[in-house]
């Protein structure tokens, strides 16, 4: 393997695994805050995205406002997925798999929306820098991509403060882990259950609009953006929205190297063989923290 | 009733039917009478619906112009789409209910090879006559005796990139970038041309087809530094990945990668694509002027082989069933098309062994320069 | 008193069979050909998808791999019959021995795994299945798939119509049914159940915890295989575009639907999910959304899913007085 073969897989791999991270920081967020696994999340990026391109290209706003648009967009329908479908099933005594399932109706029903509305074509967002590249020696990353990684990497420290120093971020916690504990002392449970589903949108609106720009918008994005951030996110030990990013960079370096060192049909096989053997072999998930809740 | 009752029923009556006559057009030429009714499974969503959808826009088209020219030996016809949502077992539920409960004359499509393997083991055991919208498929379908196909087989399209690669860019290091549908289909083809003439793939990447990057295989490919770059694909990331990783040389794609949407997924890199196809909207051959102006008028938008291959697969049939009678067997109208037939597409020659007869003078060579189609002037022989 | 309610028990069911029985029998002959073909379709996945509900219900397992077992199937059955020249049971025992084999095999140190990560892991093993489904065309002929599987023909008879494989399928899917039924009120279904509601009580009184989570995905394995074997004479043609991720979801949608805890219920989630779809559709490009919204409010209103909808008004209806003459509730379900 060359050289600029190794750092292009590289490169194209730390932007893939940080797409990955991105929505596995959603699904973190949401499990953490409401111990539900969200299928939706990868659609909540699909809804900021296409958010995104109408504000932008329909109605002539400039780009880091239509991003703006697309982000609040991600977590309007956070807000209303917890009211019309999390509540509900709760109200009626759901199991674990009913919330799982009646996300995957709400994934289905973006789907089904977009392609209604959108049809079944892709569309480019323009990216920040459109589509101009940096070089680095011979191999080379989109302008857009350095700030996606950016970016998140600013989110998750922001993140991991939110949860651990403000007063809000614990009180969602704390209602997570406890709720008749944190009802006594007069936290508002249920307050804090929707304000999860909120950020969780919001990171997924996040995730959607900076995500757009790489692989086109395309009504079909949701289901497979979702797999890979579940996927991301149990390896960070489901509950970290860092071990989520952690997990994701990993998932995105495992497959790009796979495909240079080993064979591009094979790929996905090598990675998820890995994936196994980490789960096995690491029950604590990557950042071996105590407390992992993956099982 | 008393009897004034029963004559003003009766005059009023024939002045009903006499206002609903003379409502209707009287152009002598149009249409009348029990239609025909021709059955069409396409995938109208689903990975397949770039195809399915200007298969149907076509259809419907020739639907219209066959039945304003008269019909089908005064009849109208009568096109049935339904979709099969890009999966076999759909498009053999449709099939039998377009076969048995509408009772059709024939079926037109699928757009996919799986489909049609479901598709056509129906129609074969029926004696039905099939058209599909794909290339010859697996084996089994040399024993069949009523499916035609209106697109190439896949090795043709693999020799009308060879074709060009060796002739008119003087190439013989080649990298394949491909998907693990259409094409790895392809790629097979290529694979078992390489001797006859006389190339090498330096590297041959493959990536899922609902992938959302190629990047690293892309860098692969360029890391073997071919000459010439074939990219087969039904979407626009890898192309938009292979030049993000600094692949220059030039590319030559396939028939399946041309339509407009993935022009626009492509952006700014939709440029330096060469095309091994049949329809070029904005300059096209003189005997597909007309077609194209139809089209323009009726959809606001060009078009390009899917939809064309849709209006022929309608004039073919109307064709046959009027040779053959709209009460024939199925079997005589599957015979009746079996010949040549002169298409907007390409030229047909149903009787031949690959159930298509398309020859490789029929490629139309358009290139994608900024983001428009311009036909090139080489034809293979 | 007792026994007249309870004969008026019997009578209720014996009825309530008898015209389950004759609505079953009398649909072919009254519906369209391709609605028989769509019951028959929702009966092979039925068949699949007990496996799955199996495995959810009584075991607490969420396995997304079912359609790799119903790949290995349906490819057994394509290859021995199109390059071997097998005869049918040779190459459904082929399949089933193959999934069987590769569910233990990968059985034993993945349901190790517990939660989440298990469920992550049954969806890494469906993806690596369809790969080499992909890869490995040699062997299931990829994307052009493999054409030409002969229908079924049993002592002669050709079940190669649509109504005939209804009549056919349908006493197979019957007789699985009640096989689960009676698995459940056994010694293993006690210990099945024990294991998924308290682990460590079960384990404490001898249950084998690992072992019988292997058997029961084994057991899931085969009826996948089955079902995928009968579904490539069915289709007589196979492609690998059948047997994706999507195809694993639609599994585990039918026995969730389906209310995993019931057995019967398993029928109507694969009606749902099948006929529901193909009905949708006629009404045009708003069918997709129609039904991804049908779904959420089935899941909403029914968290037990069919089956336990129609265990509660079965309950319901099963109320009888016992020897005191109070009112209990009817049988467990």
């Amino acid at each position: 393997m060359t050289m600029t073969l190794f750092l292009q897989s590289i490169l194209a791999g730390l932007t893939n695994g940080f797409v990955y991270g991105l929505i596995g920081l959603g699904i973190a967020v949401v499990f953490r805050g409401a111990r539900i696994i969200n299928a939706m999340q990868g659609d909540f990026a699909l809804l900021g995205s296409v958010v995104a391109y109408v504000v932008s290209t329909r109605l002539g706003v400039p780009m880091l406002p239509a991003f703006l648009t697309g982000v609040l967009a991600g977590g309007v329908l956070g807000l209303l997925v917890e009211r019309l479908l999390i509540r509900p099933t709760e109200k009626r005594a759901g199991t674990e798999d009913s919330y799982l399932l009646v996300t995957l109706g709400g994934a289905f029903a973006v789907s089904a929306a977009v392609l209604l509305y959108f049809g079944r074509d892709s569309y480019v967002l323009n990216g920040i820098g459109g589509d101009a590249s940096v070089d680095v020696l011979d191999a080379a990353i989109r302008v857009h991509a350095v700030w996606l990684i950016v970016i998140s990497s600013v989110v998750v420290l922001a993140l991991k403060l939110f949860y651990g120093h403000t007063r809000v971020g614990q009180a969602m916690l704390a209602a997570s882990i406890d709720v008749d504990g944190s009802l006594t002392i007069g936290i508002n449970v249920p307050l804090m259950r929707t304000l999860t589903f909120v950020t969780g949108g919001l990171m997924g609106g996040l995730a959607g609009v900076l995500v757009a720009p790489l692989i086109n918008i395309h009504y079909e994005m949701g289901l497979l953006l979702t797999l890979k951030g579940f996927a991301a996110a149990i390896l960070g030990g489901l509950i970290s929205p860092v071990g989520a990013m952690f997990g994701g960079v990993l998932l995105g370096l495992v497959e790009s190297l796979a495909v240079a060192s080993v064979s591009s049909g094979y790929k996905d096989v090598i990675t998820m063989v890995i994936l196994i053997l980490i789960m096995i072999l690491m029950p604590q998930g990557l950042l071996g923290r105590r407390g992992r809740q993956g099982g | 009733m008393s009897r004034g009752q029963d004559v003003f029923l009766g005059i009023a009556c024939a002045a009903a039917v006499a206002t609903l006559v003379s409502a209707s057009p009287i152009r002598a030429q149009t249409a009348q009478g029990e239609p025909i009714k021709i059955g069409a499974v396409v995938s109208l969503t689903g990975p397949g619906a770039g195809l399915g959808q200007p298969e149907r826009n076509g259809m419907l088209l020739a639907e219209k112009d066959v039945n304003d020219k008269g019909g089908v030996r005064g009849r109208p016809i009568k096109i049935l789409v339904e979709d099969d949502g890009s999966k076999a077992d759909n498009a053999k539920n449709k099939a039998e209910q377009l076969i048995f409960d509408e009772k059709v004359v024939t079926i037109l499509g699928p757009s996919l090879t799986a489909s049609t393997g479901a598709v056509s083991a129906m129609t074969n055991s029926e004696g039905m006559a099939e058209l599909a919208f794909t290339g010859l498929g697996p084996k089994i379908e040399l024993s069949y005796k009523s499916l035609y196909h209106l697109l190439p087989p896949q090795e043709l399209n693999a020799r009308a990139m060879l074709e060009y690669t060796t002739k008119a860019l003087n190439s013989k290091k080649i990298g394949v970038l491909h998907d693990t549908g259409y094409g790895q289909v392809v790629t097979n083809a290529l694979n078992a041309l390489k001797a006859q003439y006389g190339v090498e793939f330096v590297a041959v990447e493959k990536f899922e087809v609902g992938a959302t990057d190629a990047s690293a295989q892309a860098a692969k490919v360029r890391a073997a530094d071919p000459d010439v770059v074939f990219i087969i694909a039904t979407s626009p990331v890898p192309f938009r990945n292979a030049r993000q990783v600094r692949i220059s040389q030039p590319i030559v794609s396939a028939i399946g990668s041309s339509s407009y949407d993935y022009v626009r997924g492509m952006g700014e890199f939709a440029d330096d694509i060469v095309f091994p196809e049949f329809l070029v909207g904005e300059d096209p051959l003189p005997h597909q002027v007309e077609f194209v102006k139809k089209y323009r008028e009726a959809y606001n938008a060009l078009p390009k082989n899917y939809e064309a291959a849709g209006w022929d697969a309608v004039h073919i049939i109307a064709k046959a069933v009027e040779t053959a009678g709209p009460d024939a067997k199925r079997e005589e109208i599957a015979k009746a098309l079996r010949g040549p037939y002169a298409g907007v597409f390409a030229a047909y020659n149903f009787a031949a062994d690959d159930m298509t007869g398309i020859q490789l003078s029929s490629y139309v060579y358009s290139k994608l320069v900024k983001g428009a189609f311009i036909r090139l002037p080489f034809v293979a022989k | 008193m007792a026994s007249l309610t309870g004969m008026r028990n019997r009578l209720v069911v014996a009825v309530f069979v008898a015209l389950l029985a004759t609505v079953w029998s009398v649909v072919p002959l009254l519906a369209g050909r391709s609605t028989v073909d769509m019951l028959v379709f929702a009966a092979l996945y039925a068949i699949a998808g007990l496996g799955v509900a199996f495995l959810l219900g009584q075991c607490g397992i969420v396995s997304l791999a079912q359609n790799v077992f119903f790949g290995i199937g349906a490819y057994s059955t394509a290859y021995g019959a199109t390059v071997l020249g097998w005869p049918a049971p040779a190459s459904m025992i082929m399949g089933i021995v193959i999934s069987g084999a590769i569910a233990a095999a990968v059985g034993v140190p993945v349901l190790r795994l517990s939660g989440y990560f298990l469920a992550l892991a049954t969806l890494a093993l469906a993806v690596i299945g369809h790969v080499l489904f992909l890869e490995w065309d040699w062997l299931t002929g990829g994307t052009l798939g493999i054409g030409g599987i002969p229908p079924l023909s049993p002592l002669g008879y050709r079940i190669n119509t649509p109504v005939r494989f209804y009549y056919f399928v349908s006493p197979i899917l019957l007789v699985l049914i009640l096989i689960h039924y009676n698995l459940l009120r056994s010694r293993t279904g006690i210990a099945m159940r024990a294991m998924r509601d308290a682990p460590s009580a079960a384990a404490v009184l001898g249950v084998n915890i690992a072992r019988l989570k292997v058997k029961v995905f084994v057991s899931s394995a085969i009826l996948g295989s089955f079902a995928g074997s009968l579904f490539a004479h069915y289709v007589s043609f196979v492609s690998v575009d059948s047997f994706g991720v999507d195809r694993a979801i639609n599994f585990l949608l039918i026995a969730v639907l389906g209310g995993a805890r019931t057995i019967a219920g398993t029928v109507l989630g694969a009606l749902f999910v099948t006929a529901l779809p193909n009905f949708l559709s006629r009404i045009g490009d708003v069918h997709a959304l129609l039904f991804a919204v049908l779904l959420i409010v089935a899941v909403i209103f029914l968290p037990q899913g069919f089956g336990g909808a129609v265990a509660q008004v079965w309950r319901h209806f099963g109320r009888r007085p016992d020897h005191a003459g109070r009112v209990t509730k009817g049988s467990p379900p």
